[in-house]
């Protein structure tokens, strides 16, 4: 007799008032998100950031320098625009998300963890940077989004949390990505479950410059098991089963798998150059300073 | 077509009330979860690694055992698949009188053609029907079973059909389930069975029969007479011969001329042989079907040659000894002393005391005491009151004439008198008994001869002789082998007849599912096996 599958979880409130304040001290006492640049460049940087190839203009949103408007497109158009300079696009983050149902695995789900990761990372590029640009492969008309100013927090949030649940091969982000010019520093966000599904794309947008930061929040069960007992085990993105009667022996035998999954995780991202970081999700409810602070702390290297 | 499915044992699917216990059983150990992971390829390496197998097809394990379990408490339950219904019973009325004996036109007899027949419809009946075979005419016998369809001992034809073939085929046909079968030759029937099959087997054709013998033995004298009745049943006169030979000195032969219909009776005075032995009379007619009545079969005793001994009281008369030795003359035998180790076939004894076991003694004693302590009473010229007429001592005998002097009170012992005397009270006291042992017997008489004339009367030796005879018992006896003949048997020319009728189809075996629900079940675990 086969028996009906759970429900999938579902994701409690991604960004409730706690963790709203919560993003807000981070973004106010964080350090300075680091882009395309590095800190040596800084002072260059605040020369260009005024000068430098004009590229186009781009809608005044609220929160961006006032200085920046371009008053005669204003005279002719009515509306406010700001100008965009080549040096803008190298100040810019890119967040890859993931939004695979496996990620609604976990406890707490790995998916939450994800987007409040994001949050944090996009919050601190809107804050520091000059640009974000949120590729979500496979979510439509929500696949690649753009935001700039530390004024459309808000809607970066409400973007994280409109965006489905949705399966889609990581090679699926590389021309979404590449569509619009390779900028900045690319943080993709993802449990890497399947290590060598991601080897083509980290090589190939390393070959194009990008500077890649893995972002994998890590969740009990990747390094533990279940209790004992029968289980019958499903795969969300796959739709695959498993019914195992797990006892320490088999314990200790998926312990192993999970270490040697770590370990092809980080021979990954070290063969390609880039660098995996393995944030501990804190819980659903967990919105201490502390859990978060890693994240501020490593967009700041 | 009515089939149903029915169980022998219906109460054995109360163990259904069993299998929400083995589904409770056969649920897998406790705690069960279902959990979705993120990490299904590392579980199913791990499991790989511990070279377990993956469950296959795991849902159908509890049907499968369900089936198994189910198909055994059916099967338990003894199901049976009853098929069409019909007769499951068939009872054979076998005319087995003396007429099925007749050839007719066929080379064999129409009671083997009925046997024949009876063999080949037994070796395509199907195993399940229950067979009963009656033998009707002459010693009517019963098979069931096995015996019926092997037609066991069923004799052979004789005797008369002495059952309403009609009335018995109705009778058997209204059991339920049941299909007569009568085989008949329709001799001596006024009809034939309306009801069942029949199977009429002619045997008509011309016959002469042997319808009665008559025969007047002599013994212990050679001389034998018969007188044979023949009938002729043809249409024309027909001549013969009978002939009679065996255990006779010289063997006899008559020419017979028959006419249709008309018995005649054939005497023969015939001198048998000393060895006896079997008499056979056979009537030989051409073109005679039915030679079974043409013979006639007797057993003969042998002629005794006895030694007749003879005790006398020194105090008697001389007639004891004459009486033997006349005896001895008429049966061939001689006189011998009774002394003490001689071997005597036959004692006769006149007065004093003889130590004989009455009955078991082929003796004849004339006022002797059987033992010494006898008291005995004399009985003063008693007067005879009578004698037994119908015995075989005395049939045919005066003894009127009969005078006795003195007669003894208390020395005869039990048994059946035959000879009376009157007191001048009027009592009749036994003057003479048989005492009969069966095999042997022995006659006692209240009187010394030399205390009445019964020595001078005519019947005295005649009297000596049907003494010997009886004191013989059985012995003496000619035993006719050849049973009787059966009336309305011998006219083979007239006789019922009627269109044959098969036999119906019988209601094919009930089919019993045990087996196959076992098979079935057994195949479910098998698969089982291979569901993991």
């Amino acid at each position: 007799m086969r028996r009906r599958p759970p429900p999938l979880p579902v994701l409690p409130e991604r960004f409730p008032p706690p963790f709203r304040a919560l993003l807000h001290e981070l973004l106010a006492r964080g350090a300075r998100a680091r882009g395309g640049r590095d800190d040596r460049q800084r002072a260059r940087r605040a020369v260009l950031s005024h000068s430098g190839t004009f590229v186009g203009h781009r809608p005044y949103v609220p929160g961006d320098d006032p200085r920046r408007i371009d008053w005669a497109a204003c005279a002719r158009t009515g509306e406010l625009f700001v100008k965009q300079f080549e040096e803008e696009q190298r100040r810019t983050a890119t967040l890859v998300l993931d939004l695979s149902p496996r990620l609604l695995v976990g406890e707490p789900p790995r998916a939450l963890a994800v987007r409040r990761l994001a949050a944090v990372v996009g919050g601190l590029a809107l804050r520091h940077l000059d640009g974000l640009t949120v590729v979500a492969p496979a979510a439509g008309a929500a696949a690649v989004v753009r935001f700039a100013g530390a004024g459309m927090l808000d809607a970066l949030l409400r973007h994280l949390d409109d965006l489905p649940v949705v399966a889609a091969p990581p090679a699926a982000a590389i021309p979404l990505v590449l569509a619009r010019g390779l900028s900045g520093r690319l943080h993709w966000l993802s449990d890497f479950a399947e290590p060598e599904a991601f080897e083509l794309p980290l090589a190939a947008l390393r070959r194009r410059g990008a500077a890649i930061t893995g972002w994998l929040p890590a969740i009990t069960e990747d390094h533990d098991v279940p209790r004992p007992g029968y289980l019958t085990l499903r795969d969300p993105a796959g739709g695959g089963e498993l019914a195992v009667g797990l006892d320490a022996a088999l314990a200790a035998a998926m312990r192993h798998q999970l270490a040697l999954l770590r370990r092809r995780q980080e021979r990954l991202f070290a063969q390609s150059g880039c660098t995996l970081v393995r944030w501990p999700a804190p819980a659903a409810g967990d919105f201490t300073l502390d859990a978060f602070r890693e994240i501020v702390a490593w967009c700041a290297r | 077509m009515v089939c149903a499915l029915t169980f022998a044992a219906p109460w054995q699917l109360g163990w259904f009330t069993l299998l929400p216990l083995l589904w409770w059983l056969a649920l897998p150990p406790r705690p069960r979860r279902q959990q979705w992971t993120a990490h299904l390829a590392q579980w199913q390496a791990a499991h790989a690694a511990l070279r377990r197998q993956p469950p296959r097809l795991r849902g159908l394990r509890l049907v499968l055992l369900a089936t198994a379990a189910s198909c055994a408490i059916v099967a338990g339950a003894g199901p049976v698949w009853r098929a069409a219904p019909g007769p499951s019973r068939l009872t054979v009325l076998l005319d087995a009188s003396a007429s099925m004996a007749a050839r007719g036109s066929a080379d064999t007899s129409a009671f083997a053609r009925a046997d024949q027949r009876l063999g080949q419809v037994f070796d395509t009946l199907p195993p399940h029907v229950d067979v009963t075979l009656l033998r009707c005419g002459g010693p009517r016998l019963r098979r069931l079973g096995a015996a019926a369809r092997a037609r066991t001992d069923l004799g052979v034809p004789a005797g008369t059909l002495d059952v309403d073939l009609p009335a018995l085929a109705a009778a058997v046909a209204a059991q339920p389930d049941t299909v007569v079968w009568t085989l008949t030759d329709g001799q001596a029937q006024a009809q034939l069975p309306t009801v069942g099959a029949l199977t009429v087997l002619p045997a008509a054709g011309p016959n002469a029969a042997i319808t009665a013998v008559r025969t007047v033995d002599r013994w212990p004298l050679p001389g034998l007479s018969l007188a044979v009745d023949l009938v002729a049943c043809t249409d024309a006169a027909c001549r013969g011969t009978l002939r009679a030979d065996g255990a006779l000195a010289a063997a006899a032969q008559r020419a017979v001329e028959l006419a249709p219909g008309v018995p005649i009776t054939v005497a023969f005075e015939l001198e048998r042989s000393a060895a006896g032995g079997e008499l056979r009379l056979q009537l030989d007619v051409q073109g005679d079907v039915l030679a079974a009545d043409d013979a006639f079969r007797a057993w003969l005793p042998p002629l005794p040659a006895p030694r007749i001994g003879v005790l006398a009281a020194a105090d008697t008369t001389p007639f004891a000894a004459l009486a033997a030795r006349a005896l001895a003359d008429e049966v061939g035998g001689s006189v011998v002393d009774a002394a003490t180790g001689t071997e005597v076939g036959f004692l006769l004894v006149d007065g004093g005391v003889a130590p004989v076991a009455p009955g078991r003694v082929r003796a004849l004693t004339f006022g002797s005491r059987l033992a010494a302590d006898v008291d005995v009473v004399p009985w003063l010229q008693p007067r005879l009151a009578d004698w037994d007429r119908t015995s075989p001592l005395c049939q045919g005998l005066d003894l009127s004439e009969l005078r006795i002097d003195t007669a003894f009170r208390g020395v005869l012992p039990a048994g059946a008198p035959f000879l009376w005397g009157e007191d001048a009270a009027g009592d009749r006291t036994p003057l003479a008994v048989l005492v009969d042992g069966g095999a042997t017997a022995s006659v006692h008489f209240a009187f010394r001869l030399q205390d009445g004339n019964l020595p001078l009367l005519a019947a005295f030796p005649q009297l000596l002789r049907r003494a010997f005879v009886r004191c013989h018992g059985a012995a003496a006896a000619l035993v006719v082998t050849t049973p009787p003949p059966a009336p309305g048997e011998q006219d083979l020319r007239t006789a019922a007849t009627a269109p044959d009728r098969p036999l119906p189809p019988f209601r094919a075996a009930d089919r019993p599912l045990a087996a196959p629900l076992l098979l079935a079940g057994l195949l479910a675990l098998v698969l089982r096996a291979f569901v993991r």
